[in-house]
């Protein structure tokens, strides 16, 4: 019953979010229901008894990508982000037009589609039967990481250090500043 | 009550909307945001299917690696936004054509 409830809700919040996400005009009120929908995510997590991946989704997203998103939105705010001029959808420049909204809704009916035509062959896939939860899945996770899945672990380390040492040169403050770039 | 279809169902949604944001949308850190559903939608497929098909935690690893990947792209994209935004001033994704001819 409480798994039910915390189901129908994560998934309420994790569907409705990301439903405004794509409507809201001001990209930081974006970002908030983003936040949102990352929080129904890790609800979701929660639900399939994956405990170590819903805290991980909790700290890594909310605490740090959705901070960074917001950051980023506040430093490159301009001149876009205080303009009031719409068109005749009441969408402002920087939320596109109707024809890339079409583009994009039909791109995404095409995916649903054909997802549709995945899904429906799914009632004659065999599912194991759901034998109860795993209790906590931490020690297994860290078992794997360490046996298993080593390789993997130690290049995500890399990449980590590579992608930190890349923002950083790539946001530090231009050098030359009257060098003209076309 | 709660199958795998219903977590597949929602992480179809998700990737939907997420697909439709990077796609629709001219601000560059919403292109941004629609990555991040998308990224979503992915991970919470490996984990309902690592609790009813499969039985064993590799999807949660490889969920985990899935999140690693995305605050590492995060950085980097909202790096190169900033970046832009410093030559541009503006995050309009039409302006981007310095490498068009």
């Amino acid at each position: 019953m409480f798994l039910n409830l915390l189901f129908l809700m994560s998934a309420f919040l994790t569907v409705g979010s990301a439903v405004l996400v794509l409507t809201t005009k001001n990209i930081m009120h974006s970002c908030v229901f983003l936040l949102g929908s990352l929080i129904g995510v890790a609800g979701l997590y929660a639900t399939l008894d994956a405990d170590f991946v819903a805290a991980t989704q909790i700290m890594v997203y909310v605490g740090g990508v959705v901070i960074l998103m917001l950051f980023a939105v506040m430093l490159t705010g301009g001149k876009d982000f205080i303009s009031k001029a719409q068109n005749l959808l009441g969408l402002i420049p920087t939320m596109g037009n109707k024809w890339s909204y079409s583009i994009g809704i039909l791109v995404s009916l095409v995916f649903v589609f054909t997802n549709i035509q995945l899904l429906s062959r799914l009632g004659t896939m065999s599912t194991l039967k759901n034998n109860g939860s795993f209790g906590s899945s931490i020690r297994e996770i860290g078992h794997l990481f360490v046996k298993d899945h080593i390789l993997a672990f130690e290049l995500s380390s890399v990449l980590l250090l590579g992608a930190l040492v890349g923002a950083a040169i790539i946001a530090r403050p231009h050098r030359h500043q009257g060098h003209d770039h076309d | 009550m709660i199958s795998l279809a219903s977590y597949l169902v929602i992480s179809m949604i998700l990737f939907a909307i997420g697909i439709t944001v990077m796609i629709a949308r001219k601000n560059i850190v919403a292109i941004l945001l629609g990555i991040e559903l998308i990224l979503n939608a992915a991970a919470l497929n490996f984990v309902a299917y690592s609790k009813f098909v499969t039985q064993n935690l590799d999807g949660h690893v490889f969920s985990l690696f899935i999140i690693v990947i995305a605050a590492a792209e995060a950085a980097v994209g909202l790096a190169i936004v900033i970046r832009f935004f410093q030559l541009k001033e503006t995050i309009h994704i039409d302006e981007a054509t310095q490498l068009r001819n």
